[in-house]
Order: C-alpha cells, then sequence, then structure tokens
C-alpha cells in the first residue's frame, strides 16, 4: 500500500450545501486548464432565447432570492432544458427557463448563471489548487438536500427523491453502524455545529443514535486532543441563531447564506486537523457539497448503475418514474492530505455513495449488504488510482489565518 | 509555509438576521424533527407550534428544544436500562416509582435547568 494511505487512520467528510462546481470553482480554469470550469463557449438561453453567459458576478449575499429550485421536476429542466422526449439528452441548458418560472423576471434569471472569483472564495481556492479537486463528482440524485445526503451515509436514498422522512430498509445499515458494530471495533461520530443548528440526518440517526454525535466545539477538542474517530461526518451551522457564546452566523453555504462564512468554516476544519501534526499525518479531509442548488453548472450528469429502487411517477413530478440511473448535477469536491501532489485533477466519476464505499472499504474491507449504487461507486482511497500518491509528506501546505 | 489570509465577514453584507424567512431546508429540518418529538414521552414535547414557525430564529429554538430532548430523553433510558436487575416484587415497585416521577417532572430538564415549557418562539 502506498505510503500516504499506510499512514491513514480517520476520514473526516464536510459536506456543505447547495452550489454547483461551476458556481464554486468554474473560475479555476483560468488557472490550470485541466480543472473543467467556465470557458468562454458555454451559455443558456433565457425564456426570450437570448444566450445568457456565465458570469463573474456572484455575490456572497443577497443575489439568489427566492433560493433556486432544486426539487427533482425543476432539477429535471435545469439538466435536460424542458425536453421529455424518451430519447432525450441531458444538455444543461434549462437553468435560466428553471430560475425565470420563480420570479417571471428575465433580468433575475440570469443569477443563476454567476460564478466567484478566485479573489473572493481564497480557501475553497487554495484547498482546490493545492491539493485534489474532483472533476467529475456529482450529486447522487438530480434532487434536493435530504435524499442526496442520504446516499453520504446509507449509500443509498432508498427510494426517495425529495425532502419527505425516509426509512432505513433493511438490509442495509449506515456507514455508522457498520464501523461501530464492527469486529475489531472501529469509531464514527457525526458532528453538527451545536444543537440549534443540529443535524439534517434526524429521523433516523439522531432519533435512534444519538450517541453518534458531537458539536463542532467537539470536533475541536477531538482534533486537538487527538481523540479523533477513524470517521467524521461534519455538519456546518444551518441558521442565524445566538447562543451563549454570541450570535452565530450560518456557514452552509446554502443561498441565501453568506457563502464567506462558509469559507471561514472550511478553513476551520481545515485548521483544526492541521494544527495537530499527528492528526495532520495521518488524516485525509473531503470538503463536498450535497447538491447543486439549482445552480448553473456545464457538465451532463452521466448515467449510472440503477438502484434497486424506483421512484414513482407521481413521486418524482415529472410525469415518469426514475430508477436511481442517473447522478444529479456537478458539486465542488476536494480531498486534502499532505500526501496529495499540489495541483491534482481527478477526472473519475463519484457521488455520495463514493463515501460510505470508501469508508467501508478502507475500514472493513469487503461488506454486504451495500445498495447496487454504492457497490458500483468509485471509491476515492483506491490504491489502484492512489491520490495520497507522495513517498514523503509535504511540508509547504499552506495555513489559513482568520 | 504560506499563511492564507482569509478577510473577515463584512459585516454589511453579511448582517446576522435571525429574522431571514425561513428556508426550505430549515422548514423540512423542523418537519423532521417535529416526526421525531412526536415519538418522544410527552414530557418531552416542546409545545412550540411548528406551523407558526415563521423565522430562522423561531426554527432555531424548535431545532434546539427537539434536539436536547431527544438527548435527554435517551439519556434518561440508558440511565434506567443500566439499573441492576432486582427481584420481581421490587421490580414492580421500581416501575411505580419511575412513573411517579415522571409525573414529578414538569418538561425536559435542560443543561441549565430550565425546563423546555415556557420557551417560545424568537
Amino acid at each position: 500500500m502506498p505510503t500516504g494511505l499506510d499512514n491513514l487512520k480517520h476520514i473526516v467528510v464536510l459536506m456543505m450545501e447547495n452550489r454547483s462546481f461551476d458556481h464554486m470553482l468554474g473560475s479555476l480554469t483560468a488557472v490550470n486548464p485541466n480543472i473543467d470550469g467556465i470557458t468562454a463557449d458555454l451559455s443558456n438561453p433565457d425564456t426570450k432565447g437570448n444566450p445568457v453567459a456565465p458570469q463573474p458576478k456572484a455575490q456572497y449575499q443577497s443575489q439568489l432570492q427566492p433560493d433556486p429550485d432544486h426539487h427533482f421536476p425543476a432539477v429535471d429542466l435545469q439538466i435536460f432544458g424542458g425536453s421529455t422526449d424518451p430519447n432525450r439528452q441531458a444538455n444543461m441548458q434549462g437553468f435560466v427557463k428553471s430560475y425565470f418560472n420563480q420570479q417571471q423576471d428575465v433580468g433575475h434569471s440570469q443569477n443563476i448563471m454567476y460564478y466567484f472569483t478566485q479573489k473572493q472564495l481564497p480557501v475553497l481556492t487554495i484547498l482546490a489548487t493545492e491539493f485534489a479537486v474532483f472533476n467529475r463528482w456529482f450529486a447522487s440524485i438530480p434532487g434536493p438536500t435530504v435524499c442526496n445526503r442520504a446516499f453520504a451515509h446509507y449509500g443509498t436514498s432508498f427510494g426517495r427523491v425529495d425532502m419527505n422522512p425516509f426509512e432505513i430498509l433493511e438490509p442495509f445499515k449506515s456507514v455508522y453502524e457498520r464501523l461501530i458494530n464492527a469486529t475489531p471495533k472501529h469509531t464514527a461520530k457525526l458532528y453538527y455545529y451545536d444543537t440549534t443548528s443540529s443535524t439534517i440526518e434526524v429521523v433516523n440517526l439522531l432519533q435512534n443514535q444519538p450517541e453518534l454525535f458531537g458539536t463542532y466545539q467537539q470536533f475541536l477538542q477531538d482534533c486537538a486532543s487527538g481523540n479523533l474517530p477513524d470517521y467524521s461526518f461534519v455538519e456546518p451551522n444551518y441558521s442565524d441563531h445566538a447562543t451563549s457564546s454570541g450570535e452565530q452566523i450560518a456557514s452552509d453555504q446554502h443561498p441565501d447564506h453568506n457563502v464567506q462564512a462558509g469559507e471561514l468554516f472550511v478553513a476551520s476544519v481545515y485548521n483544526a486537523i492541521k494544527q495537530n501534526a499527528d492528526l495532520w499525518a495521518s488524516t485525509t479531509l473531503l470538503i463536498v457539497y450535497d447538491e447543486h442548488g439549482g445552480i448553473y453548472d456545464h457538465v451532463p450528469p452521466p448515467s449510472c448503475t440503477p438502484d434497486q429502487f424506483t421512484a414513482s411517477a407521481n413521486d418524482t413530478g415529472t410525469g415518469m418514474p426514475f430508477a436511481f440511473d442517473r447522478l444529479g448535477v456537478r458539486v465542488p469536491a476536494i480531498l486534502v492530505s499532505p500526501w496529495i501532489p499540489s495541483g491534482t485533477v481527478v477526472n473519475n466519476v463519484f457521488d455520495h455513495a463514493s463515501i460510505p464505499a470508501t469508508v467501508t472499504k478502507y475500514f472493513l474491507g469487503d461488506f454486504s449488504p451495500r445498495s447496487p449504487r454504492e457497490t458500483s461507486a468509485n471509491l476515492f482511497l483506491d490504491p489502484n488510482q492512489n491520490l495520497l500518491s507522495l513517498g514523503e509528506m509535504r511540508t509547504d501546505c499552506p495555513d489559513f489565518s482568520t | 509555509m504560506t499563511v492564507i489570509k482569509v478577510p473577515a465577514l463584512d459585516l454589511k453584507q453579511s448582517a446576522y438576521d435571525p429574522n431571514r424567512p425561513i428556508s426550505s431546508l430549515l422548514k423540512t429540518q423542523v418537519e423532521h424533527l417535529h416526526v421525531a418529538e412526536k415519538r418522544l414521552p410527552s414530557r418531552y414535547h416542546c409545545e412550540i407550534y411548528v406551523n407558526a414557525i415563521r423565522t430562522e430564529g423561531e426554527a432555531a429554538n424548535y431545532i434546539r428544544a427537539v434536539t436536547e430532548a431527544i438527548h435527554a430523553a435517551h439519556k434518561e433510558a440508558a440511565a434506567l436500562r443500566v439499573t441492576p436487575a432486582h427481584k420481581r416484587g421490587i421490580e414492580i415497585a421500581a416501575v411505580a416509582d419511575e412513573r411517579s416521577e415522571c409525573q414529578r417532572k414538569p418538561r425536559a430538564v435542560k443543561k441549565n435547568g430550565k425546563s423546555a415549557k415556557g420557551r417560545g418562539r424568537a
């Protein structure tokens, strides 16, 4: 096994909210043409048929109101441009049309094409260029948060394409249960920001296994004391709220929350790991977004192995059933480790099912039962396509001063 | 080693706003927690009317109340679970004691000693 993987003891996943790859990282094509972002030939038609090009006009806040629609029917429109033909091809031509539907304002609908400059997002920019950025990490479903996050926890959404509570169907287990019930036993934890922000995984994990959860303050303490579990899943702050320690600004980057607050949060997670030398040498951090939030991206999601569930035409809201045989829109994803060469760009296809697939494979080896989607998902710590490939640990990794 | 300076928040743009209308994500989170709350013993219910939640701050209050109640209910159950086994007659007495203790508890006990009851919306 390569040196970086030999030393790996901890996997940390930080899952942010609702931003597309092109929106956050698209500007990086200008500094590294291998990063598949914004180019001059891209556009979307507005409702008058005029082409709207992506523009570097994204703002940290107050620009994406109302929250762009990212439920299944809207994402279907965004991906297929409104075609319902059985032989339709994904063309990513319906984003402006979809956003227009919410306010009937042609000018405002163009906001959905805006992207950030590198200068606006120093944290993501540095991490993406200093470590490994994924050109083809897609949401698991062309739909909203809850079902997409389910793939990160269970490798399936159990047939759901919406925001409704779902039940875990036998024989599948969450990645956390797999780890803590294994022999030898492993450790796993979900860290929500605080009890006022809590978790999105309520009905199954929080309700039934609250002992799996900790706060972000505990995450910071566990990093400092060297007590981080084998696997950690970190959730950002989902709301503006007051606590005894002051006003907490939402850091999840969900529109219309402040994107800069999310940058600071990502830097905080990175710093917490890096400031403990032993932990830094033995940890990899995946920063990934749950779905695109209705915001423009130019890469058509590919087809994939169908799951064993099918969402009915009634459930999808499109008049067509969905066999979970196509991924959602592309999202930002960055893998951080001092064993990764600077400037790494990954072109293999990943989705959130890759998270439990990789964590399970790394800590437990072969494991079943798992969903067809998880079983077929690529591993981001695959020894055969090793990203932690350096023979010696880097000493030139950046620090963030906040 | 490169030190990257991350700009401080521009408070003019990112004004803290707990009165922001509740997003679809927070609305979903509230709905899911309401499902969980209904399965809690009634003494852990927070008595916030979820259909009347309109702002992020109101949602946050409810989310905190139910999250803490879930933790408290599990903690209480775990404490009862580790109680040493007793003979049958004593077990019946223990159950009786437990019931009366539950009835005495006004509401979910918080870390600060306050009950969940009376925590109104922001």
